[in-house]
C-alpha cells in the first residue's frame, strides 16, 4: 500500500509540474484561424433576409464577430466592424475573411484574421481537420465518437439541446401518448445512434442545469406500454414527423417506430421537408433560439420529433423558453405560463412534472454541441446556452503539436 | 330439282364436311402443338428461374461466407466475445459491409440472437432474431427464401447465414439479396414472355405486392385467384389470362410457388407467355387453311359438277329416251357403254324398247288379223242376208220351171224382182265399204268448231224431239272465244254427226246429250257425252275398230270414220264409258294440223269404279 501511495504521489507531482507549465504558457497574437462551416450564408447585410434557420443561426455567429454587442432580444449593436473583427473580404455563400479590429473596446482579438469557408460537407471538414487544413468546425453529435476514433481533437459543450417528441393537439389521447413514452428505449438511442454522446432524459431540463433530471425515469417499460395500448380501441396509427434534412432525427424517428411496433403501437415515420433546407451535416448548435423552430410548417402528423436548444444556462429562463417553444410546436395546449425568476428547484421540478404528466412532450435525449479543433487552437471554451462562439478569445499555438483530443 | 342438282348437292355437302373436318382437325392439332410449345417455353423459363435461383443462392451463400471470413468480422466476433463488450461500436457496420459485398440485406447477430447491426433495418439494433440461434447447420443449408423485415416494410429475400465462432460464442452473419424487380430484370426472357413475382408478405392478397421488372405490375387483381389457389395448394399452376376481347392479348401464366425455410408460401413466380405470336400463327394457318379450303371447294365444285354431269348424262339420255317412248316413239335408243349399272340400265332400256316395238308389231298383226276376221264375219253376215233370199228365189224359179207351172211367169217376175232387190242390197253393202275405203284427205280451212257444233245440233233438233220416241235434250257448253283452227269443216261436220247418231242410238229411252268445247294448249277440244246405256270395257276397247258394232243394225263404220277424221286432222280421240251411266267421247284437235297427219293410238280410259 505504501509503495502504491508513493507511486501515486510521484505521478501527481509530475503532473502538477507539467500542467502549470502548459497553463502558464502566454497567449500569442497573430495567425489566421481557419473555420469551416456547413451552411452557406448568402449575405452579411444585417437587413438581408435569410432563407433557412441554419443560415440564420450561422449569420448570428458571424454577426457576433463583427458587431460590438448583442441585446437580450438578439439585436446587434453598432456598425459592421465595430466588433472584434471587421470584414476583409466576402464571397457570398463561399468565403468570408475577417480581420482583427485593433480598436475593439474589449481588446484586440488574439488572431489576426479568421477565414470562414462556407458550404463544406461534414466529411470534407473532418478530413480537413485530420489534415490540419482547418482549425475549427462543427461536428454532429452522432459523429463525435467516429471523429475521435479518427484522431480528431473534439470538444463538446454541456448538453444543451433537447431531442423530444411533441404531440400535436388533439390528435393523440393521453393513454396512447403515455404508451409511446414507455415504449421508447432512450438508452439505446444514446448508446447506438448517438454513440454514447448525450444523455438519455425524461426531463425538460438537463441534469447539469436543474439537478433533478434523474428523478424522471428514462427506462422503457414495454409490457406496460402494451397494456396501455391494448386499452385503446380503436387503435390509432401514429404519424411521427421528422426533419428530412436531419439524419439524426431520421435515425431516431425510425428507432422510435421500431420501439413502438415492438410494443404493438402502430406508428409510421414521415419525413417532413423544410423549404430551402441545405444542411451539410451541420450541428444543431446553429439552431439557437426558439424562433428558428417555430418556422416549421404544419404537417398532418400526430407527433413530431424536434430538437430544441436551451436559450439560457439559467433553469427558469431555459424552462420558460422551452415551454414557449414546445407550445408553439404543439399548436398550443401546453401550459406556457412563465415561472418566476426566483423559483426554487422544487418549483421547477413540479412544473416539469406537471407538463410531462400530460405526455404532450416526451423528452428523449439531451445533446451537447460538438466542435472539432485543430491542435494549435488554444483557449477554446465551449459556449453556454445562448452564447455565441468565442472565437475572439482563441489564440493559435503554432509550436504545439500535441493532440489534445478532449478539451473539456 | 334435277337428279344432277341433287347429286351435285350431295357431292358439295360431302366436300364441305370433309373440308370442315380437315379444318377442324388442323385447328385442334395446331392448337395442341402450340399449347405444347407454350408449355415447353414455360417449363424452360421455370427451369431457368430455378437454375438462376440456385445460382443466386450459391452466390449469396458464398458472399455471406466471405463476409464471415473477413478479418474485420473476426475482430468483431473476438471483441463481442469479451465480457461487457461495447456493441454500439458496430451499429453502422452492416451498411458498409453489405455495400462492399453487394448484398441488399445484412445483419450481424450476436450470440443471443440480438441484432448488432442491420443494413435493411438500421433502427432495429438490439432486437432479436430468434430463428438465427435455433439449431441448424447453416453451412449445409445454403440459401433459402425468407420474409425480411426492413424499414420500408417486409420484403422477400434470398438469404444465407454464416457463423463466426469465437470460444463458445457465435457471431451470425445473415445476408441476402432482395427478390424484386431487379431480380426479375436480370432474368433473360424471350420477347414474348415476361416474369412477374408476387411477394406473399401479407395475410391477404395485396395488389402492389405483384411486381414486374419495372415495379408494381398493372392489373394485379387478375392474379388474385391464382395466388389464392396456390396458397390453398402450393403446387405449380397454369392459367390463361385474357386482357381483352382480342385473343392475341391473352397470356398463359405458369405459376411457380416459392416456399420458405419452414415450407411456408413466400412468393409466386409467374412466367407469362404472350399468345400474340401463337394467335398470329394460328390465324395465319387458319387463313391458309381457309384459302386452301376455298380453292379446294372451288375445285370440288367444278369436279362435283363435272362428276355429276358425267354420272347423270346417261341417265339424262335415258330420261329423254323414256320421254320419247312415252310419246310413242318406241324406236328411241340410248348409247350403252360399259358394264356398270348405268350401262346395264341403258342396255335394258334398249332391250325393253326393242321388245315393245316387236310386241306392238305383233299386236298390230294380231289386230289386223282380227280386223280382217271381223270384216270377213261382217261381210259374210251382210252378204249372207241377201244371198239366202237369192238362193231361195233361184230354187223357186228352178222348181217352177221343172213343174212347168202356169204360175212360172208370175214366179219368174216375183223372183227377179226379189233378186234385183237383194242385188241392190249387195250393191249398197259394197258401196258403204267402198265409201269407207275412199275417205278423202281433209282440205284445211279456218273453221270455228262452235259453229260446226251448232249447225250439226240444229240439223238433229227435229229428231231429238220426234214424235213417238223419247226426247233427247241437247246441252251445249261452248267456250266463247274459242280459237279458230285449221280443219276440214265437212269432215268435222260428218264426224260430229256420227257421234250424235251414236249417242242417239245409245239413248233409246231418251236422255241428255251434252256437247262441250274448250280451249286447250295448242288447239281445241270437243266432248260429246250421253246418258245412255254405256259400253262394256271390251266394247270400249274395240269401238273404233272398223266394222265393229254393238248394235243390231249398225255397219260398224261410224266411229271408225270419226277416228279416221280426227287422226287425219292430227288430233286424238278417246272414250270414257260406264255401263248404265253413259259414254263420253273426247276429241282434241290442234290449231294447225301437222304436215303429215300422225296416227295416234287409241286411248281407252276406265273410270275408277270400273277398275
Amino acid at each position: 500500500l505504501l509503495r502504491r501511495l508513493a507511486a501515486t504521489s510521484l505521478a501527481i507531482v509530475l503532473l502538477l509540474a507539467v500542467l502549470p507549465a502548459r497553463s502558464a504558457r502566454r497567449p500569442r497574437y497573430g495567425g489566421t484561424l481557419r473555420v469551416e462551416i456547413g451552411t452557406a450564408v448568402p449575405s452579411v447585410d444585417p437587413d438581408a433576409p435569410t432563407i433557412t434557420p441554419e443560415q440564420t443561426s450561422t449569420k448570428i455567429q458571424i454577426d457576433s464577430l463583427i458587431y460590438e454587442s448583442r441585446d437580450q432580444d438578439g439585436t446587434f449593436n453598432g456598425d459592421s466592424g465595430s466588433g472584434p473583427f471587421k470584414i476583409l473580404s466576402w464571397q457570398p455563400g463561399k468565403q468570408l475573411t475577417l480581420q482583427a479590429n485593433e480598436k475593439f473596446g474589449n481588446g484586440r482579438p488574439f488572431v489576426d484574421s479568421i477565414e470562414i469557408t462556407m458550404g463544406r460537407a461534414f466529411h470534407d471538414r473532418l478530413l480537413d481537420l485530420e489534415l490540419s487544413k482547418t482549425d475549427f468546425t462543427e461536428i454532429p453529435a452522432q459523429e463525435a465518437r467516429h471523429a475521435v476514433e479518427r484522431g480528431v481533437r473534439v470538444n463538446q459543450s454541456q448538453p444543451d439541446e433537447l431531442l423530444a417528441v411533441v404531440f400535436l393537439e388533439p390528435r393523440a389521447r393521453p393513454t396512447a401518448r403515455q404508451a409511446l413514452s414507455l415504449a421508447i428505449d432512450r438508452s439505446s438511442i444514446v448508446t447506438f445512434l448517438l454513440q454514447k454522446v448525450g444523455e438519455p432524459t425524461g426531463a425538460l431540463l438537463p441534469q447539469w442545469a436543474s439537478g433533478t433530471s434523474f428523478l424522471f425515469s428514462t427506462a422503457a417499460d414495454v409490457p406496460r406500454a402494451k397494456e396501455l395500448w391494448s386499452q385503446i380501441t380503436p387503435s390509432p396509427t401514429f404519424l411521427l414527423g421528422y426533419d428530412s434534412a436531419d439524419s439524426l432525427e431520421q435515425s431516431v424517428a425510425e428507432r422510435i417506430v421500431v420501439n413502438a411496433r415492438e410494443a404493438g403501437i402502430s406508428m409510421t415515420a414521415v419525413a417532413e421537408a423544410l423549404p430551402g433546407a441545405t444542411l451539410h451535416g451541420s450541428s444543431p448548435a446553429q439552431k439557437t433560439g426558439a424562433a428558428t423552430k417555430t418556422a416549421r410548417p404544419a404537417w398532418p402528423v400526430d407527433a413530431r420529433l424536434v430538437r430544441v436548444a436551451m436559450s439560457s444556462p439559467k433553469p427558469v429562463s431555459a424552462l420558460n423558453d422551452l415551454l414557449l417553444t414546445f407550445n408553439s410546436l404543439a399548436g398550443g395546449g401546453i401550459s406556457a405560463s412563465p415561472l418566476r425568476d426566483l423559483s426554487s428547484p422544487s418549483d421547477i421540478y413540479e412544473r416539469e412534472r406537471e407538463i410531462l404528466d400530460t405526455y404532450r412532450i416526451v423528452p428523449l435525449v439531451w445533446l451537447p454541441q460538438v466542435y472539432g479543433l485543430s491542435a494549435r487552437v488554444r483557449n477554446w471554451i465551449a459556449p453556454l446556452p445562448g452564447q455565441t462562439w468565442p472565437l475572439a478569445d482563441v489564440w493559435l499555438d503554432t509550436d504545439d503539436k500535441s493532440t489534445d483530443i478532449k478539451d473539456r | 330439282v334435277t337428279f344432277r342438282s341433287k347429286l351435285f348437292l350431295n357431292f358439295m355437302i360431302a366436300l364441305l364436311l370433309a373440308v370442315g373436318l380437315v379444318a377442324a382437325g388442323v385447328t385442334v392439332v395446331t392448337r395442341r402443338v402450340f399449347d405444347e410449345m407454350n408449355a415447353q417455353h414455360s417449363d424452360a423459363m421455370v427451369q431457368q428461374f430455378q437454375h438462376e435461383f440456385e445460382r443466386r443462392g450459391q452466390d449469396v451463400a458464398h458472399r455471406v461466407k466471405a463476409i464471415a471470413e473477413e478479418e474485420a468480422t473476426t475482430r468483431m466476433a473476438v471483441d463481442l466475445s469479451r465480457p461487457n463488450a461495447d456493441v454500439s461500436v458496430y451499429v453502422h457496420d452492416a451498411r458498409g459491409v453489405s455495400s462492399s459485398h453487394q448484398l441488399n440485406f445484412l445483419d450481424f447477430v450476436g450470440n443471443d440472437g440480438a441484432i448488432i447491426s442491420s443494413q435493411e433495418y438500421p433502427a432495429r439494433f438490439g432486437y432479436k432474431l430468434p430463428w438465427v440461434t435455433q439449431p441448424d447447420d447453416w453451412a449445409a443449408r445454403g440459401a433459402f427464401l425468407m420474409k425480411v423485415e426492413t424499414d420500408q416494410g417486409p420484403a422477400l429475400g434470398l438469404m444465407a447465414v454464416s457463423t463466426v465462432r469465437v470460444g463458445d460464442r457465435d457471431l451470425y452473419v445473415v445476408g441476402g439479396e432482395r427478390l424484386g424487380k431487379e431480380f426479375l430484370g436480370s432474368l433473360v426472357l424471350p420477347a414474348d414472355m415476361r416474369a412477374l413475382l408476387y411477394l406473399n408478405l401479407d395475410a391477404e392478397f395485396q395488389e402492389p405486392n405483384l411486381i414486374d421488372d419495372k415495379g408494381p405490375a398493372p392489373d394485379a387483381d387478375r392474379f388474385q385467384r391464382i395466388v389464392e389457389k396456390i396458397e390453398a395448394d402450393p403446387v405449380e399452376q397454369t392459367e390463361k389470362i385474357s386482357w381483352g376481347f382480342d385473343p392475341s392479348n391473352a397470356e398463359v401464366f405458369h405459376a411457380l410457388p416459392l416456399m420458405g425455410r419452414q415450407k411456408e408460401l413466400l412468393g409466386v413466380l409467374f412466367v407469362g407467355s404472350s399468345q400474340k405470336t401463337v394467335v398470329s400463327l394460328e390465324r395465319r394457318i387458319r387463313w391458309l387453311a381457309l384459302g386452301v379450303g376455298a380453292v379446294g371447294l372451288l375445285l370440288g365444285l367444278l369436279l362435283s359438277w363435272w362428276g355429276a354431269a358425267r354420272v347423270t348424262r346417261p341417265v339424262q339420255k335415258l330420261v329423254v329416251a323414256a320421254h320419247e317412248v312415252s310419246h310413242g316413239n318406241w324406236n328411241a335408243r340410248v348409247d350403252a357403254h360399259g358394264n356398270d349399272e348405268i350401262g346395264q340400265l341403258s342396255k335394258s332400256f334398249n332391250q325393253m324398247t326393242t321388245q315393245l316395238v316387236e310386241q306392238r308389231e305383233r299386236l298390230v298383226q294380231v289386230e289386223r288379223v282380227a280386223a280382217w276376221r271381223e270384216l270377213a264375219r261382217r261381210l259374210a253376215h251382210e252378204l249372207k242376208n241377201p244371198l239366202f233370199p237369192l238362193q231361195t228365189t233361184v230354187e223357186n224359179l228352178q222348181r217352177a220351171r221343172e213343174q212347168n207351172s202356169a204360175q212360172f211367169d208370175e214366179v219368174f217376175r216375183e223372183s227377179t224382182g226379189i233378186m234385183l232387190g237383194e242385188i241392190d242390197n249387195l250393191k249398197a253393202i259394197v258401196s258403204r265399204f267402198s265409201d269407207f275405203a275412199k275417205m278423202p284427205q281433209p282440205e284445211l280451212t279456218a273453221v270455228n268448231l262452235n259453229e260446226i257444233v251448232r249447225t250439226v245440233v240444229k240439223l238433229f233438233e227435229a229428231q231429238f224431239g220426234a214424235v213417238g220416241r223419247p226426247p233427247i235434250t241437247p246441252e251445249l257448253h261452248l267456250e266463247e272465244n274459242l280459237p279458230v283452227i285449221q280443219a276440214d269443216a265437212t269432215l268435222l261436220h260428218r264426224a260430229i254427226e256420227n257421234l250424235i247418231l251414236n249417242a242417239m242410238d245409245a239413248m233409246p229411252a231418251g236422255g241428255v246429250l251434252m256437247l262441250r268445247t274448250q280451249k286447250i294448249e295448242g288447239g281445241v277440244s270437243l266432248e260429246v257425252s250421253d246418258t245412255g246405256t254405256g259400253l262394256t270395257p271390251e266394247e270400249s276397247e274395240r269401238i273404233f275398230t272398223p266394222y265393229y258394232t254393238s248394235k243390231q243394225h249398225g255397219s260398224g263404220l261410224g266411229l271408225a270414220i270419226v277416228q279416221a277424221i280426227v287422226a287425219d286432222h292430227g288430233g286424238r280421240i278417246s272414250v270414257e264409258s260406264e255401263s248404265g251411266v253413259g259414254t263420253s267421247f273426247h276429241i282434241e284437235l290442234p290449231a294447225l294440223p301437222p304436215h303429215k297427219p300422225q296416227v295416234f293410238p287409241m286411248v281407252f280410259e276406265k273410270k275408277e269404279d270400273e277398275a
